[in-house]
Formats: structure tokens, C-alpha cells, sequence
């Protein structure tokens, strides 16, 4: 008999836990099955893909909660202008549901964007953005922007709980749970998957631990927050009176007593335990000179704008995406919130610009300099968007629009993405989404089957997996006796957008 | 014998009765050599392989292959299982065929050779179809547990392991019993007990401590998803405390198991339902829910009920229906059809869809606040009833009625006037100054201006006008303090004549609108003129009431002391929300697609699963009829399901590996046999829970040690049962026993979710500014210090030393946590505040009770171990110490940040360092 090694018992549990979907830190749970069924490539041929070779390394994905206007950024319907005040054509709706906030408005009054646009370079006939968002403008040659992204919620916590975990009821893995899962760390010091919340005037939407929790995956797997107060990751600090030495002395002693109870019982989980304390100890001091942005030259400052100087700002949480990424994490996360524009548009939308355009900007510009954007994939967008009638009081000046999940704007760069490409089109209205010469499509696109042209959720969220190197429909964890997916049973990888 | 087609019924629709069909059909095996185990062996590849396409939801034309009866129609000249001549069987060919194989090139799962070799012999012997093995009921086939581990050991050669030693066996018992190690004396005594039934004494100590419900409830709160929030969208605040507290003392009461879940599912429809009963339904109402704006109520009326169905399923089924809200399943055998049949059981509860962002979500009822107030009641209730029924026989004997009647209408004649509020102001201000007032037209005025939070106060005031000397009561949802009382319910100055009355109404967090009402026990009876028209309340005050003289005088006075007691009770009572039935059912329709708006088909009767055992003939169709369905002896699920989950919590991991999944794709059981008989014990011995968990506690099995051993390599998931249990402990314990250590454990059972300390801004962060939950304001007293299933639960941000250590966030069942280990839980172990407070008092605790380092740190390993510290560990503590000591006797200011007290000794501050790395250490947060 051979003599009874811990090590390799470990190691042979970790490959069975694996496989069972318990993914350790590091080589991803799918990742391992995979060199089990001696589909082994190399891993450089993958660039860090698990099903085939990723374009993208990383994804810092900036979400919008609440849902921005695409009517008043992006998608320009010069022609609702003469429609202004009067009723929505009874076609254009064509029943679609609405939800109690305006079902009882004795109209719908048509609103056109009160802001101005103007033609950037982007496709061969260039693309419109609005005066909203003058910095983003200036890489729009960048940007894959998407006109026809669509999901069936009507409500926030089930619109944003769909997009960000493929389900709207609660209980599944956040889209940056599968990747975890999927792509495991690249950065032993640092957490792979981590989770920004940047400060809003207009902060009026919830957020859910959910949209970056684990569902019903293990819970390593969950968004780690970098929070702007306190310690920035939780628990990170000593306490006072503790000094670094101190807490040396302290890892010198559990470890000796962890060994002691791993003489006892053999169980390989001790050691790995005494390997957690050994990193929490190097996140100590990886994580303080992460957010340590002395060495930062004046002009990243100028390229950011001074409010990245401002911890928890936009551009502030955008600058350590970028510090993030650099250092070899894989997934960053910013929830920006306050898009929820019921009343006052306007004013609401002018300060929410204001917190990102910048910030936006400058990221990608950043990463570009450095070389990273190739490789880096930067999503922007939000989880429904907004109608193009008026709720409330319509004037010139002021406006306000309900929850639209149509049709509405994301947009991708980087990463592996057709830069400068404007995909799908909506009618007149932006209301529906339109075959390319503007009429709308009948009967309206279905998550079921895709249509060219539309870039439903489920699409968005196939697509960026696919960008990173990920089967959608491999990537799978098997809970309650089925093998669940980010996408659910749909999703379709546009490739259109794939460059 | 070939197979025997049952029909359930020719009135089902067809859909139904295809797959009806399925299961049905059983058989007796071949005992032919070679010939695979149809259950274990050939179903799993079935379903795994074969059903996504011809299972039960095949398409319409479709070969099915979830029943002997498909997989044998005459495909045109041949079958897929040809029973004459099983060798030519389509199926043998086409899982071969290199051309067009089955399952095709780009199916997601292909067979393996292994796979296609057990089809083949299948086929081969006959093809012959048997139940799934969890829908046959269980039968005992071992005579207890350790026959059924031992005989699976010794076919692979192998043994027990030897017995744990008795300290291990203690900490291990008592940890697994009541989440806590054993007390100091309870340990000395057992390990000085020499007699044989020591370690059986210490356990029935420890199923009688109180402790015991509180770790065992927990387990049932994750399952049902138990949370102080909504939810979904501003997350807000939700009254349903006294259910939690109703599920600890349920477990310590032992109360049946099955009384248990009929309780929760139909407590309300039994008769004349007990408050504990009419708590329990709480379960029924346990989903989360939301109010947001836009929602539209008939989407959400839909939802909550898939949640509810769902639950149930996971719970006491251990099966998975989401998918069978949208089409007929994939895999099990259970219709689309059959699922909405579930859900009508649920579908006419009385609440609304949507919660209104409340705390008090109707319907709900008023019950004791906390434990001990649910001990107090029911002595009290008990009382209260003895008296009642001296009342109404003194009143049938001396024809008190009509006194009774003439004096209840005198009491009409009260009023209150010149009514005045203050605004908000600081709680601790006891005198408002005059400009502070405003008037109002009267109480119900009051609740115009909102509460901010428990740092608040409003000032009432307003002048009582009585024509004679009566009784009268004042109730408030707010704690109010006055020169005449500090109860939310007690009884007003009765004096006759005009006076003022005032006092002080303390805030309340949230969104609340204050509210006092003056309440005359006496209307009841005046407005229906008979005495049965009072609740029992007032009845007892009213035979109390010293102005009535209507009954003799022992008894009023009698009657007097209790309603002091009962109203004191009474103010003490908080709202739970419970399940009522509308008195007309909604009509329940399969919804198409799972889509609230596309009802199809005809209305549907409730009804439960076909391939399960058939409904109670004489139960009714309502909740209570689902209750006894799910409590009945042949049963083949629910016993299974719940005794998995018990051994879960004793061994780390159940017996089927999958606790949420006993279907077709969940996983078997590592002992089949073991797992039947735990099932049928537990109900041939009445559902009795403490029974079950002290039979596997006293198993040899258990009290192997938990060592992992060399001879048998390849377990590391212990699926053979060689070992005693051995896994991480859970957060609540984590942190529960940190404070009982220190000697901070609070021993205040129940109460509303408390508040400990948490770093900033967490919720804020994540919550709308209209949510009540926004801001965190940790509490002050000593229930911070309760024990951690008390603690706060926000369903979209639980208290985050919970979830570092994978508590779930109750938005959805959790049958199984896992079990992480990350960096963040080190910082969370060794930095957290908390935990310093442990490591700091228990220091102090430690300085003043013994002299010597070493006695000291033989104090603490015994706490937390149960055993001395071995020399190599002595040797680690006692270093760090030294180095500790040395640096803050040379940086005195650091060991007074570390301790937080002014001109702390170097001796504390090292010692709190110590105790800090104890607590963190695998031999205190690991059960082994």
C-alpha cells in the first residue's frame, strides 16, 4: 500500500471538488474539466480562454442602474420632434405592457431629446452622440455601440437582477461569479473578481448583493468590494495598536497551531487555510498600494478630470479599474446608480453625465496608451432604458420617461470588439427595434431565436463570455440536478460584433 | 413478468396521462447475469443523456424513453426496445452506430463506452423499466445505523475508525447538538463519569438546553429562506420575528415533526388555531415580496407563488420545479400541468401581491415578542382560560347578563380633547418646552408625522374627559413612557372628571406613523350587547374592572391580578405575518411559458404529483390536505428529505449528496440502506426529532474519530462513512462561540433581528434612499450580544461576518451552504471589531482567573478544545506572547489602542493578541 500522503490526497480532492464545481483559487473549475477530458491545449494558445482563445484578458464593466436614456445619449429620432405632445401612435406600442407608474396617464405624449447631437466618427456614416457626452465622443472610433439590446423586465429589481445574473428571481451567480468560476485569478495577492460602487447625486435605485453574490455557487466566487470608506477591503486594516509585525507574529503562531491540528486529523483543508492567512497577509499591503495613487503622474489627473482625486467619484473608481486590471485582476465591476429618470430628466441626466463622461473617456484612452484595450474589454450599459413618451409634465425644458425594455443603448470597446461599429437600429421612435431601413420589427424580437440585428441580454452576456475566451454554453454548474448557465437556455454570440 | 401499465385516470388530459405513463410502469427485474441495476446504473444515463430530447418533455412525435411502453412503440418495423428480440434492438444499434450516432455529434452530453456497455446489457436483458428509487417509499432494510455503514466498510475490507477520545466526543457533541462547546462543569463531570451511560447523560443534557432549538432552528430558517427584509427592491423592513422565535421553540419543545410542517403550511386552517399554529404559517408568507413602483400585482402574484411552490419543493420534496414553471420537466416526471395543480394550494392566500413596503403586511397577527415572552404567555394563557370559564359559569349561574349590559353602555359616555403633538425630539429631552407643541384634532392625527428612528421622541398630550369612574386602556405601536406607565398597552387614569394626560412616544426606525388609541374594553359588549362579542381580554378586564361590581368580589379581584398580567403580556406583543385563506378561491390556470399573462386552459382543482404517493382520500383540497399529503406514511419524499438534511448537519454532508435534488439527476445516496432506515425510523417513531438526532449522535459511526486515515485514500468527501465528521463551522457558530468564550454570550432568547457592529456604510451603498433599511444603526444594549441566528438578516445585505463565512442571504432556499476558505475570512477572523472585543474581554477574563501563563492558557484551550494545549502549542502561545509583551511594555500607547484602556498593561494587550490567534485557529473553528 502506498504510504498515505496528505498532498496528494489534497490535491486529489481539490480535482474532484473541481469537478464537482468547488473551483480553488486559480485554474478554474470548467478549465480543469476540461484538461481532464484531455482536451488539454496550451494555455498560451487560449490566451487565457477555457474554451477557446480569448480576446479579451479582462472586462471592467461599468454599469449604468437605473436605466440611461438611449432617447437623450445615444439614439438620435430627430423626427420625434415635430411629434412633440402629441399622443403615441396606437401602433407604435402595439401593446406592449407599461408599467403602473404610467398605465394611468390619460396619454403618452411623445418627447423628443431637448439636448443636441452631433456626428462623430464611428462607422462609415459616422454616429450621433449627444452634447451629454462630449468626452465619450471623443472615442467613439473606440466604441461598438449597440442600439438594439433588449430584455423582457419592466421593473428595476428584476431587470437588473436578469442582466446581471441571466434570471430574474434571485438566486443565481452574478455574471462576475460564472467568470470567477470560469477563469479563475490571475493575481494571487489581489481578489479576482472585485466590485465598485461610484458616488451619484442621484443615488435612487437599490443595488442587490446579489449582482455580484454567488447564487448558489461557493461563495469565493463573490465580488469582493473596494469601498471608498474605511477599509477598502473589508476587515483589511489591523486593528489599532496592531502593527504589521505584530500580526507576523500572530501568523507565526496560528500557523504553528493549525500544523499541530494538522498532525491530528490530516485534513489538507488546514493547510490551504494556512495558505489563506499567508495571502490576507499580502493583500495587507498589495491592497493600500493599489489605492495608493501618489505615483500617479499629473496627467492621468488631467486625463480623468480632478474628481478622480475624490475617493468614490466615477472617474476615481475608473482610474483603479485600470490600476486593477494592470495588476492582473480579471473582472472589475462599477455600479454607478441614479439613471432612474422619472421626473426631472434633465437635470438628473446632466449631473449623471457629469459623473461618468469623463471617466469614461478617459479609461479607454488609458488603457489604450498602455497597450491594454486590445485586450481589455470595457462594457457600458444599463438594464432597461426609457420610453419615448413623457411621464408627467412635458415642457420644452423638462421631461421625464418611464422604464423601456425594448430597445436601448449599451456599448462595448476593446477586448476583441469591432471598434467603431454601430449595430442594430431602432424605429423612429425608439421604441422598437427596426430592420436596417427603419420599420419595426414584427412581431418583436424573442429571446428564443435571434434575429440579426438585435442583441438581446442573454446575446450581450453570450458575447461577452465569448470575448473572454468562454463557451456560454459550456460553462456550465450543476445545482438542484441541472446544469445551470449565465444565459439560461438562450443566448447567441453575435459575431457581428466580434472583430 | 413483463410490465404493468397503471392509468391513473381516463379524465386526465392526454398530455398528463403520457407521462403518467412513465413511471408506472414497473416490473420485476431478471436476475439475468450482467443484467445492470435499472435505478442506480441505467436511469441516470437515461436522463442524462437521453432525456433532453426523448424524456418526459419530449416533443409531441417524438420517441420517448422514459417508459418501457415508449421505448417499445413500433417505430415503423422496429423499436427502440425490441422485447421479442432484445438484441435487435434500435436502441443497441444507434448508441453504436459511428454514422449517425445517438446522442448526435453536437449533443451536448455523448455517451461513454462504460455508458454504452450498461445500455447494451440493459437492452440485451430485457429493458425493463423500475421506478426511479425515490418515488418508491422507503423500507427498512438495516437494523440501524452502524450495521448499514459497518456492512458497506466491510465489503471493501475496511473497519471503523477507533473512538474519538472524550474531550474530542464532547466539544463534537455538544457542538453538533447546540452549536456551542460544552460548558466548563458539564465537561468535568462527563469526563470524571466513568459509567457507561456518561456520554448518553451528557447528550440528553445537551437536547434539553435551550441552546439546542437556537442552532437547530437555523439549519430550518435557511431552508425556508427566513429573512427581516422583503427582498426585492427598497428591502425593507418585515414583522415576522415571532416565526423564527416559534421555530427555535419548536425545536426545543420537540414538538412532532409533522405536527411541524402542518403547522406551517395550514396552521391557520385547523381548528380553532393556537397562536403558535397561526405563527407558524409565517412559512407560507416567507417569500420575498416587493412593492416597486411600476410593479404590475398580477406579475407578482404569479411570482410569489412559483416561490412558494419552488420551496416547497426544495424543502420537503427535494426536488427542483423552476424549470416545471415553464414546460413539463426535462427530466423528473412531473407535468407542466402538475405544477400549477401545486401552486393552486397557495394561490388564494389572502395577502396582497404586494407588501406595500410595510412591516405590518396584512394579514398578521399579535404575538409574544420573544421567547421568554412566549414562556410567560402560555402560563398566562392557561389562566386566562381557567378563568373564563369560571366567568361564564358564574354568569350563566347568576344571570349577570343584563347588569353586565346596563353598565357596559354607561361606559360610552368618554372623551379626549385638546389633543397636542410635538415635533421630533431628541429621546433623551424629558420636558418639551412650549414651542415644541402644536395642536391636533385628535389621536389619529398623530401618524401624519412619521417617525425618524429610536433617537427620537414625540410628546403627546390631550385631556381625558370621564363622567364616572371607568376603565380604560391606551395602545401604542411605539414604546411610550408617561408618570403612569411605560407599557404600549396598559390601562389610563380612571378618575372621573376632566385631566390631562401626557407622556412620551419613543421613534421607531423606518418609515412608521405613530400611533395611540384609547380602547374601552367595555364597547364590545355595549355595541352587541352580549359578553361572548369581547375577545378574551377583554372579558378579563372587564370582570376585573373595580366600577362594574357586577361579579362577586373574589372574583373580580381575581380577575383584576391577571389583567394587569395579561395586558403587561400584551404590550409586549409585536406582529407576525400569517397565512389566511380568501373566502373565494382564485381561479388557477397553467401559465404558458411561466408568463403571468398567458393563462391557458381550464381552471384547475389544487392537486399534488402523480408519481408521488396519491393524495388523502378524505383530506381537503387546501392547504391542510397538502399538509397530511406530505405527512402521510407513504410518503416516499418528505421522510427522506428531512432525515438527509439532519445528517447534513451532523456529518458536513448528507447521505444524498445533492439535499435539493432527489430526482433523476440528483445524485444516489452514498448508503441507500442507511438513508431508508433513518426515513422510516424517524416516522415509526413519531416524527420525533430529537430522537433521530440522538440515534445518529450515539452511533458508533459518529463517534469514530475524524482523522483522515491513510489505509483508506481516495475520500476526502468521507462518502464511506470511515471517519467521524470533520468540516468548518458555520458563521453563527463561528462567532457564537467567540462570545461565549469571552463570557459575552447574551442569553435573551428571540426578540426583533439585532443590530451588531458592522462597518459603514454597507447598506447605504447598496439601498434606495426611501428604503428603511439604509442606514445601519448597530444597537447598544447588550443583545448585540445574542446569539448570531438572532442577527439582523437584510436579504440584500446580510451582516457581512455571516456572509464571509457562506452564510446564504435567505433570498432563496439554501439546503446546503458551502463551505469557502479565503483570505477575507482571515482579515474577518483576525481584525474584525467584534472579534476583538472577544479577544480583549476574554483577555482580561483570563489575567484575573489564574496567575500563570500556562494555567491561563490552559483555561482557554480547555473552552475552546476541550482539552489541555499540547506542548507544541503552549510553546506557539507562549511566544507570541513574549514577543507581545516585550513590544507593548516598549510601546505602551499601542497596547492601550489594542485594549482600549487607558494605561493598559502590556500583559493584556499581549494576551488579547493571543486569545485573537486562539479563536482563529483550526482547533476553534473547526468541528473535528
Amino acid at each position: 500500500m502506498k504510504p498515505f500522503d496528505p498532498f496528494h490526497q489534497y490535491d486529489l480532492a481539490q480535482t474532484r471538488r473541481q469537478l464537482f464545481g468547488r473551483a480553488a483559487l486559480g485554474l478554474g473549475t470548467a478549465a480543469m474539466a476540461h484538461l481532464l477530458q484531455g482536451e488539454e491545449k496550451s494555455k498560451l494558445d487560449l490566451n487565457g480562454g477555457l474554451h477557446h482563445r480569448a480576446t479579451a484578458k479582462r472586462v471592467i464593466y461599468l454599469f449604468m442602474s437605473g436605466g440611461p436614456s438611449h432617447h437623450d445619449l445615444w439614439d438620435y429620432k430627430p423626427k420625434m420632434k415635430a411629434m412633440f405632445g402629441k399622443d403615441l401612435p396606437e401602433e407604435v406600442r402595439d401593446g406592449q405592457r407599461i408599467t403602473g407608474m404610467t398605465s394611468k396617464q390619460d396619454t403618452l405624449p411623445v418627447c423628443p431629446s431637448k439636448y443636441e447631437f452631433s456626428k462623430y466618427d464611428n462607422n462609415e456614416d459616422g454616429i450621433w452622440i449627444s452634447e451629454l457626452l462630449p468626452h465619450t465622443a471623443t472615442v467613439a472610433k473606440e466604441l461598438c455601440v449597440i442600439n438594439s439590446t433588449f430584455t423582457e423586465a419592466i421593473n428595476h429589481d428584476p431587470a437588473i437582477t436578469y442582466i446581471q445574473t441571466g434570471s430574474q428571481i434571485p438566486g443565481r451567480p452574478s455574471m462576475g461569479a460564472w467568470l470567477s468560476y470560469g477563469l479563475g485569478n490571475m493575481n494571487e495577492n489581489l481578489p479576482g473578481y472585485v466590485v465598485m460602487h461610484a458616488k451619484s447625486k442621484h443615488a435612487e435605485q437599490s443595488l442587490f448583493g446579489r449582482l455580484w453574490g454567488s447564487g448558489f455557487m461557493p461563495s469565493e466566487h463573490e465580488g469582493v468590494l473596494l469601498r471608498s470608506e474605511g477599509d477598502p477591503v473589508l476587515y483589511l486594516g489591523n486593528p489599532e495598536g496592531l502593527s504589521r509585525s505584530d500580526r507576523r507574529n500572530q501568523l507565526d503562531a496560528l500557523s504553528a497551531l493549525n500544523r499541530a491540528q494538522h498532525e491530528r486529523l490530516a485534513n489538507p483543508e488546514i493547510l490551504s487555510r494556512i495558505k489563506q492567512h499567508e495571502m490576507a497577509y499580502r493583500m495587507q499591503s498589495s491592497v493600500p498600494e493599489l489605492m495608493d495613487l501618489s505615483e500617479e503622474k499629473d496627467s492621468i489627473f488631467k486625463l480623468y478630470g480632478e474628481a478622480a482625486k475624490e475617493p468614490g467619484s466615477f472617474a476615481a473608481c475608473c482610474l483603479n479599474a485600470r490600476r486593477l486590471v494592470e495588476r492582473g485582476v480579471r473582472n472589475v465591476q462599477i455600479f454607478h446608480r441614479g439613471w432612474d429618470a422619472h421626473g426631472n430628466l434633465p437635470g438628473e441626466h446632466e449631473s449623471q453625465c457629469k459623473d461618468i463622461d469623463q471617466g469614461c473617456a478617459a479609461l479607454i484612452k488609458d488603457l489604450k496608451d498602455r497597450g491594454m484595450l486590445d485586450d481589455t474589454l470595457v462594457v457600458w450599459g444599463g438594464e432597461f432604458g426609457r420610453t419615448a413618451y413623457c411621464q408627467g409634465k412635458l415642457t420644452d425644458k423638462t421631461y421625464g420617461r418611464d422604464h423601456h425594455p425594448r430597445c436601448f443603448t449599451t456599448w462595448m470597446a476593446g477586448g476583441g470588439v469591432k471598434p467603431g461599429i454601430t449595430y442594430g437600429k431602432t424605429d423612429d421612435y425608439g421604441y422598437n427595434i427596426a430592420h436596417p431601413d427603419g420599420t419595426p420589427m414584427k412581431p418583436i424580437p424573442d429571446k428564443g431565436k435571434w434575429t440579426p440585428g438585435t442583441v438581446h441580454i442573454h446575446d450581450l452576456n453570450a458575447t461577452i463570455l465569448h470575448l473572454l475566451g468562454i463557451d456560454h454554453k459550456k460553462l456550465t454548474h450543476r445545482y438542484q440536478g441541472r446544469d445551470f448557465r449565465l444565459t439560461d437556455v438562450h443566448g447567441h454570440v453575435v459575431k457581428d460584433l466580434v472583430g | 413478468m413483463l410490465s404493468r401499465v397503471v392509468m391513473y385516470s381516463q379524465t386526465l388530459p392526454p398530455i398528463r396521462a403520457a407521462a403518467v405513463v412513465l413511471l408506472f410502469v414497473s416490473t420485476s427485474l431478471s436476475a439475468d447475469e450482467g443484467a445492470p441495476d435499472f435505478s442506480k446504473e441505467v436511469l441516470p444515463i437515461l436522463s442524462n443523456k437521453c432525456f433532453v430530447c426523448h424524456g418526459p418533455d419530449a416533443e409531441e412525435d417524438e420517441l420517448r424513453l422514459d417508459s418501457f411502453g415508449g421505448a417499445t412503440v413500433d417505430l415503423g418495423g422496429y423499436q427502440a426496445i425490441d422485447p421479442e428480440s432484445p438484441k435487435d434492438s434500435e436502441l443497441v444499434f444507434r448508441i453504436h452506430d459511428k454514422e449517425d450516432p445517438m446522442p448526435p455529434e453536437k449533443a451536448e452530453g455523448r455517451l461513454t463506452d462504460s455508458e454504452r456497455d450498461i445500455l447494451s446489457r440493459w437492452v440485451k436483458s430485457g429493458g425493463e423499466y423500475s421506478k426511479h428509487w425515490a418515488f418508491v417509499a422507503p423500507e427498512k432494510k438495516s437494523r440501524n445505523i452502524d450495521t448499514a455503514v459497518e456492512s458497506k466498510l466491510k465489503v471493501e475490507g475496511h473497519d471503523f475508525a477507533p473512538q474519538a477520545d472524550k474531550p474530542t466526543l464532547a466539544r463534537r457533541a455538544a457542538l453538533i447538538l447546540t452549536g456551542l462547546p460544552p460548558e466548563m462543569d458539564q465537561l468535568k463531570r462527563y469526563l470524571a463519569n466513568d459509567s457507561p451511560g456518561a456520554y448518553e447523560q451528557l447528550l440528553d443534557e445537551l437536547l434539553s438546553s435551550s441552546r439546542f432549538g437556537e442552532h437547530q432552528a437555523r439549519y430550518w430558517l435557511d431552508a425556508v429562506r427566513y429573512g427581516d427584509t422583503h427582498g426585492l427592491h427598497l428591502d425593507n423592513r418585515r414583522g415576522i420575528f415571532p416565526y423564527r422565535d416559534w421555530v427555535v421553540k419548536a425545536f426545543n419543545e420537540n414538538l412532532p415533526f409533522d405536527d411541524f410542517i402542518t403547522w406551517q403550511l395550514a396552521g391557520d386552517l385547523l381548528p380553532e388555531p393556537t397562536l403558535e399554529q397561526l405563527t407558524a404559517t409565517g412559512y407560507v408568507r416567507m417569500n420575498p415580496t416587493t412593492s416597486e413602483g411600476g410593479a404590475i400585482p398580477a406579475e407578482f402574484q404569479a411570482k410569489n407563488n412559483f416561490d412558494r411552490v419552488e420551496n416547497l419543493g426544495t424543502v420537503f420534496l427535494g426536488m427542483t420545479l423552476n424549470c416545471v414553471r415553464c414546460h413539463t420537466h426535462k427530466y423528473d416526471p412531473i407535468v407542466h400541468q402538475e405544477y400549477y395543480e401545486l401552486l393552486a394550494f397557495f394561490n388564494s392566500t389572502a395577502e396582497s401581491p404586494m407588501d406595500g413596503n410595510a412591516y405590518v403586511y396584512a394579514p398578521v397577527l399579535e404575538v409574544p415578542g420573544s421567547l421568554q415572552g412566549w414562556k410567560e404567555w402560555e402560563s398566562l394563557e392557561k389562566e386566562r382560560d381557567a378563568i373564563l370559564v369560571e366567568l361564564d359559569r358564574a354568569i350563566k349561574d347568576g344571570q349577570l347578563e343584563p347588569g353586565l349590559l346596563s353598565y357596559a353602555e354607561k361606559t360610552l359616555g368618554w372623551k379626549t380633547e385638546n389633543w397636542k403633538v410635538t415635533k421630533d425630539l431628541p429621546f433623551k429631552k424629558e420636558q418639551a418646552e412650549e414651542k415644541d407643541w402644536k395642536d391636533i384634532p385628535n389621536a389619529g392625527a398623530l401618524g401624519k408625522d412619521r417617525f425618524g428612528n429610536r433617537s427620537v421622541a414625540k410628546h403627546i398630550s390631550f385631556t381625558l374627559s370621564l363622567d364616572q369612574d371607568q376603565t380604560l386602556l391606551y395602545k401604542s405601536n411605539a414604546e411610550f413612557s408617561s408618570s403612569f406607565s411605560n407599557q404600549k398597552l396598559a390601562l389610563l387614569p380612571s378618575g372621573k372628571g376632566p385631566q390631562k394626560v401626557s407622556g412620551k412616544l419613543r421613534g421607531i426606525d423606518g418609515k412608521i406613523k405613530a400611533k395611540f388609541e384609547i380602547l374601552n374594553p367595555w364597547e364590545a359588549v355595549a355595541k352587541q350587547k352580549k359578553w361572548s362579542a369581547a375577545s378574551e381580554l377583554e372579558r378579563v378586564i372587564m370582570a376585573g374592572d373595580p366600577y362594574a361590581k357586577v361579579f362577586p368580589l373574589d372574583l373580580q379581584k381575581k380577575a383584576a391580578a391577571l389583567s394587569k398580567k395579561l395586558i403587561r403580556a400584551h404590550s409586549e406583543f409585536s406582529t407576525t405575518l400569517i397565512a389566511k385563506d380568501l373566502t373565494t378561491r382564485r381561479e388557477t390556470r397553467i401559465l404558458d411559458r411561466g408568463e403571468y399573462s398567458t393563462p391557458i386552459g381550464e381552471a384547475l382543482e389544487p392537486g399534488v404529483f402523480a408519481v408521488m404517493n396519491p393524495f388523502p382520500a378524505d383530506a381537503p383540497k387546501n392547504r391542510l390536505g397538502l399538509a397530511q399529503w406530505l405527512t402521510s406514511p407513504d410518503h416516499p419524499l418528505v421522510t427522506r428529505v428531512l432525515v438527509n438534511r439532519i445528517w447534513q448537519s451532523v456529518f458536513g454532508e448528507a447521505l444524498v449528496r445533492s439535499p435539493e435534488d432527489f430526482g433523476l439527476q440528483g445524485q444516489q445516496a452514498t448508503h441507500p440502506d442507511l438513508l431508508d432506515f433513518l426515513a422510516v425510523d424517524f416516522r415509526e417513531k413519531g416524527w420525533d426529532y430529537k430522537q433521530l438526532i440522538k440515534e445518529i449522535v450515539m452511533s458508533r459511526t459518529f463517534q469514530q474519530d475524524s482523522a483522515w486515515r491513510s489505509d483508506i485514500p481516495n475520500d476526502s468527501g468521507n462518502r464511506k462513512l470511515a471517519r467521524g465528521p470533520g468540516f468548518r463551522l458555520d458563521a453563527e457558530v463561528i462567532r457564537d462561540t467567540g462570545l461565549w468564550a469571552s463570557g459575552l454570550l447574551e442569553s435573551k432568547m428571540g426578540g426583533e433581528g439585532v443590530k451588531p457592529y458592522q462597518p459603514e456604510g454597507l447598506w447605504v451603498a447598496l439601498a434606495h434612499p426611501g428604503s428603511n433599511t439604509k442606514n445601519y444603526e448597530p444597537d447598544t444594549d447588550d443583545r448585540v450580544n445574542q446569539r448570531s441566528l438572532y442577527v439582523y438578516w437584510k436579504r440584500t445585505s446580510p451582516h457581512p461576518m455571516m456572509t464571509l463565512f457562506d452564510a446564504p442571504s435567505r433570498e432563496v432556499s439554501c439546503v446546503r451552504r458551502s463551505r469557502g476558505n479565503t483570505p477575507l475570512q482571515s482579515l474577518g477572523l483576525l481584525n474584525e471589531p467584534q472579534r476583538m472585543t472577544m479577544a480583549r474581554t476574554y483577555a482580561a477574563n483570563l489575567i484575573s482567573s489564574a496567575k500563570k501563563d500556562k494555567e491561563r492558557l490552559k483555561i482557554i484551550f480547555e473552552m475552546v478544545t476541550c482539552r489541555p494545549p499540547t506542548a507544541a502549542e503552549e510553546k506557539a502561545c507562549l511566544t507570541l506572547l513574549k514577543q507581545a509583551v516585550e513590544r507593548y511594555t516598549s510601546s505602551p500607547g499601542d497596547a492601550s489602542s489594542l485594549t482600549k484602556q487607558q494605561d493598559s498593561s502590556p500583559e493584556l494587550a499581549g494576551w488579547t493578541q493571543v486569545v485573537n490567534t486562539i479563536l482563529a485557529s483550526d482547533s476553534a473553528i473547526l468541528l473535528y
